[in-house]
């Protein structure tokens, strides 16, 4: 098509390396604008087994060499790949005879996309889906504040800065100190077809391994760390299972995975939380499928996917008013909200879900028209097209065009 | 011709020998009908400046917090970048070629390469190997990482003398037919250097 939009996205990850959350969102948000007749280059990192180049749905992949230079520590490696990563898109850019418009995630690729900017002196966009300030809770050593700055830097040479809520426009806003008028509100998304998605498989004989007949399953999905608060779940066990038989199932890896299973020993519940480790994708969306209640207590989200695709997967949702997940779930209409870091809340909210048929399919009817209507990829592409537009058309009138 | 000359060290900023050395290579060169584009790091005094026929540009990092010279220079290369490409469109393209003094803008000069074909000279002032006494850290061993690019894509490995040469190809494998011995205060210096730069112009290494 002529006159085509071209973007080359840059990320750190892309389907099959999926480390966080940046990795579908790059992946679905590059395949709707195919869709929606912008041609798009992303480029990332390598991953055994996956091409250096690739067409996937209209998406021009390349990956690479990202493990060449040996580095001392994580964040030396991250400007190290992006020294390669830089090298590697300037040749292709030259190949191309030309980008439109760069689009770069996060601090991981922040070197690079200001340093094609200015050679090729085209628009830079940055989509902030986390920043360090928010991960760590604070700036606590020179390597926190390095990152910090790299973020800072990135904003700063954005022409937009993109954000997946309003809770992240307002923190980047304030941790950056940048001009409202900088930044756009675009949610994240999901692919509800994909999560409700039916397989021929026997739901019922799936659930048998997780959980007894008469437990109701409590769903837990994320990084066992800290801010996704999975200690506050493990302790609103004791106090939901007072109230109604339930069986938790925790997926996902983390360091506080040791510690938590010996707790949930010690104080005798072990026979009710399953500890599954990282799962893949099929099994995921049948346990959201099968859980009676997915709960999302984290005390940091920026966003929230995975209360999302719960609520895709028709699962009611319990999740702590906090940060995206505040905007995501409207309470008592497409979820139950629960003060952050309280157990007791917790509990409440969970045994509200379980013991109230009625409420839990009204929460799931209203959570899957909400996903369907407003976080759906088609849509938000179109708002992403619509930025690049308008960057493009102020572009216009600079004298780098 | 038209040179952009890179080094993160330049007068006033004299942080070992190599400060004074690009110095009087840039003037020189000016003297030559070479016209010269300095790009170098400066704490605080950036911007754009005329001295002795040499356009100098100093930047600084737009990262203040680093953990290491590693990182520090991983991130000084997108300023170098961005003044580099800003003299490439103010004088339409016509840069023929850059002079990427030691390992620290080797990064800047690759992608300048890729992007817009212009060749570069590495200058070897040091190596890590030698700074470091033979310690091979992932922290050195990155260094050298970047050494190596250094020597990989540039149109020519310059050295101050035989025994550099012979290091280079010991510890990067360079081809003997890349490097070319260029002795500083020689009665030739000068002349050979503009050599070098117009054999890459032409495009014959």
């Amino acid at each position: 098509m002529p006159n085509e939009l071209r973007v080359m996205m840059l990320t750190w990850e892309f389907p099959p390396r999926i480390i966080g959350g940046i990795s579908p969102h790059v992946y679905y948000l590059s395949r709707s604008l195919a869709k929606n007749a912008a041609k798009v280059y992303v480029v990332t990192c390598d991953f055994p087994g996956a091409p250096q180049h690739e067409t996937l749905d209209g998406v021009e992949v390349y990956r690479i060499d990202s493990y060449k230079n040996p580095s001392p520590d994580f964040a030396s490696w991250v400007y190290l790949m992006n020294m390669n990563m830089q090298k590697e898109a300037a040749s292709l850019v030259r190949e191309l005879g030309g980008v439109d418009i760069f689009h770069a995630h996060d601090w991981l690729v922040a070197n690079a996309g200001i340093g094609l900017k200015h050679v090729f002196r085209r628009p830079l966009l940055a989509t902030i889906h986390s920043t360090e300030y928010g991960r760590r809770n604070g700036i606590h050593s020179d390597y926190e504040r390095m990152i910090h700055e790299t973020e800072a830097w990135l904003t700063y040479e954005a022409w937009r800065v993109i954000c997946c809520s309003n809770y992240m426009v307002s923190h980047v806003k304030w941790v950056f100190g940048l001009p409202e008028d900088k930044l756009v509100m675009i949610p994240n998304g999901v692919d509800a077809k994909e999560c409700e998605k039916s397989e021929d498989i026997d739901l019922n004989q799936f659930r048998r391994k997780f959980a007894l007949p008469e437990e109701k399953i409590v769903l837990f999905v994320g990084r066992l760390v800290y801010e996704k608060g999975i200690h506050v779940l493990i302790n609103a066990v004791p106090k939901v299972l007072e109230k109604v038989n339930a069986k938790f199932v925790v997926v996902g890896n983390g360091y506080m995975q040791q510690s938590l299973s010996e707790y949930i020993k010690n104080i005798g519940f072990a026979h009710k939380v399953m500890f599954t480790g990282f799962v893949d994708d099929r099994t995921l969306r049948n346990l959201q499928k099968c859980a009676d209640v997915s709960v999302v207590p984290s005390l940091f989200e920026p966003f929230g996917i995975v209360a999302l695709e719960a609520m895709a997967a028709k699962s009611p949702v319990v999740v702590s008013d906090t940060g995206g997940l505040s905007e995501i779930v409207e309470h008592e209409v497409t979820g139950i909200k629960v003060y952050p870091n309280n157990p007791d809340s917790l509990a409440w909210g969970i045994s509200r879900v379980l013991l109230d048929e009625n409420l839990a399919n009204r929460l799931r009817e209203n959570a899957y028209r909400k996903v369907v209507e407003k976080f759906n990829w088609d849509k938000i592409s179109q708002q992403t097209k619509k930025v690049y537009k308008n960057v493009l058309n102020e572009y216009s009138r600079t004298f780098w065009a | 011709m038209q040179v952009l000359i890179f080094s993160w060290e330049y007068p006033p900023r004299v942080v070992g020998k190599l400060a004074d050395y690009v110095k009087e290579l840039a003037v020189q060169l000016a003297k030559n009908m070479v016209e010269t584009w300095m790009v170098t790091y400066h704490d605080y005094m950036t911007g754009e400046f005329e001295e002795d026929g040499v356009k100098t540009y100093r930047v600084t990092n737009s990262v203040k917090t680093h953990i290491s010279v590693l990182t520090w220079v991983l991130t000084l290369n997108q300023e170098v970048e961005r003044v580099a490409a800003n003299i490439y469109y103010k004088v339409g393209g016509r840069i023929d070629l850059i002079d990427v003094q030691d390992w620290h803008f080797i990064p800047a000069a690759v992608t300048l390469k890729k992007a817009f074909g212009i060749p570069f000279v590495y200058s070897v002032e040091s190596l890590e190997d030698h700074r470091s006494h033979g310690a091979n850290s992932p922290f050195n061993m990155a260094i050298k990482s970047i050494e190596w690019l250094g020597m990989y894509e540039a149109g020519w490995v310059v050295v101050k003398s035989e025994w550099m040469a012979d290091e280079a190809i010991r510890i990067y494998k360079v081809p003997e037919t890349k490097i070319k011995v260029v002795k500083p205060g020689s009665a030739r210096w000068i002349k050979t250097i503009l050599e070098i730069y117009k054999s890459l112009k032409e495009g014959s290494p």
